[in-house]
């Protein structure tokens, strides 16, 4: 399949490899950082860690939507679907993040409306078959995918659809960076950039990472030629004395990114003052909300929701997953009481939250601690 | 929205490329092997019939440069 098999070229892959282990310094370890959940899929996904030396060690980022979304957030979004006359439409994964009061599929058990959709473009067009219901689209994601909010808001504006709005929880990709890099004791030395959030948002909006923390970052696609050149070009970096931000994806990120996506954020959201992460807390300016002129799209305006912030339970260590403090087998309920088919943690939901990938294919290899000195 | 088996859905950074069938306005009909899917293609909306696209969660977010490495 042209545009995957030529980056999963296996020849391709171990010379990248040999060419990895050409430019670390034994003995001496890097700890690279993938940001986005794709990123930490890929690599549990195709054995990328085996073809590391023992010097480049990956640590897993926050870049997975469901998984930094608070129980608080859930449950705002459990009160919309048990609304009487509401269907509260969201992503697949959605529906099996625990709340405080349990999930919104355990709701849909109970009665209340829930659906799965692919699109926030499919739960407008569910508002528009079904007048009688007022159709709340629960929003997740980074700034890959609120252009697709962005544009559902726009078209239900347009259409002067009065039965449909958004729960607006996008999230921004650049607080939690900079709130991992000012985490005493978390050492990260470099960054593998989320490859799609950056055809939105550029490789410009990266530049603080090496100006203000002297890391470097290359943008990364998802395949795996893509992520080991990625790693590659980060040791090149720093033998090379460079600390910049460098574009491995060039064949779908440019500098600036997407500007008509941007406008069309900017256009229906705009920054809250702070919004709660898991494992990171209350970070400022770190999500969007939806703005006052499309107030009557916004279920936050239309509902009364709890609004409570819930800890997450104390065996739960999904924080220090996030953060790239532990890794997901450290964590004690790891694979005991916390499965994909039960998650105790939201990192063990999405297929993209570390715990959940490397329940699925990392487990039945040793850690790469293990083969430090092995 | 067609998905490589396996990815999540909800991840926001998940997005796959794929060719475009036939422009319709504001919309396009993308392929991903024998499966079709209609996309909003406001934020690309240069595309035309043969292009590829990356999409994810209905829309198409930019276009894809075949030639760049």
């Amino acid at each position: 399949m042209r545009f995957v098999d030529e980056y999963r070229d296996p020849e391709l892959a171990r010379s990248l490899a040999a060419e990895i282990r050409s430019l670390v310094t034994p003995g001496e370890v890097v700890r690279v950082m993938e940001i986005c959940g794709g990123h930490t899929h890929a690599i549990y996904r195709h054995g990328l860690e085996e073809l590391l030396p023992p010097e480049v060690e990956l640590v897993h980022g926050p870049g997975c939507p469901v998984c930094v979304i608070p129980m608080g957030r859930v449950d705002d979004a459990l009160a919309i679907a048990e609304t009487e006359g509401v269907t509260l439409a969201t992503f697949g994964d959605m529906l099996r993040v625990p709340g405080g009061r349990g999930s919104l599929l355990e709701a849909n058990a109970r009665g209340a409306d829930v659906r799965m959709v692919y699109s926030p473009l499919d739960a407008l067009e569910l508002a528009r078959r079904e007048p009688e219901r007022h159709v709340c689209f629960f929003a997740i994601g980074f700034e890959t995918t609120a252009p697709a909010t962005a544009v559902t808001l726009l078209r239900a504006r347009a259409a002067g659809l009065p039965n449909f709005s958004v729960f607006c929880n996008h999230v921004l990709i650049e607080p939690p960076l900079r709130a991992i890099l000012e985490t005493p004791g978390v050492r990260i030395d470099a960054f593998v950039g989320p490859g799609h959030v950056s055809s939105v948002i550029g490789t410009d909006a990266y530049r603080f990472i090496p100006e203000e923390y002297g890391r470097p970052i290359v943008v990364a696609a998802f395949e795996p030629v893509d992520l080991l050149q990625s790693i590659a070009m980060l040791l090149r970096q720093r033998l090379e004395g460079r600390c910049e931000v460098e574009n491995q994806y060039t064949r779908v990120v440019r500098r600036e990114g997407n500007t008509r996506a941007l406008a069309a954020i900017a256009e229906t959201m705009e920054p809250r003052e702070d919004f709660e992460w898991r494992g990171l807390g209350l970070l400022p300016r770190s999500a969007l909300r939806i703005r006052d002129e499309l107030a009557s799209l916004d279920a936050e305006h239309l509902f009364t929701l709890p609004g409570a912030r819930i800890e997450d339970p104390k065996a739960c260590r999904c924080g220090e997953v996030l953060t790239g403090q532990i890794k997901p087998w450290e964590c004690s309920v790891f694979g005991t009481a916390c499965t994909p088919e039960r998650p105790l943690g939201t990192c063990m939901v999405s297929s993209e939250g570390a715990c959940a990938a490397f329940f699925s294919y990392g487990r039945l290899t040793l850690p790469p601690e293990a083969r430090v000195g092995a | 929205m067609i998905l490589e088996p396996e990815r999540c859905i909800t991840c926001g950074d998940v997005a796959v490329a794929a060719r475009v069938r036939e422009v319709d306005g504001l919309e396009a009909v993308i392929a991903v092997g024998d499966l079709t899917e209609r996309v909003a293609i406001e934020l690309v909306p240069e595309a035309r019939a043969g292009d590829l696209l990356l999409c994810h969660a209905g829309i198409a977010l930019e276009r894809v440069e075949e030639h760049a490495a």
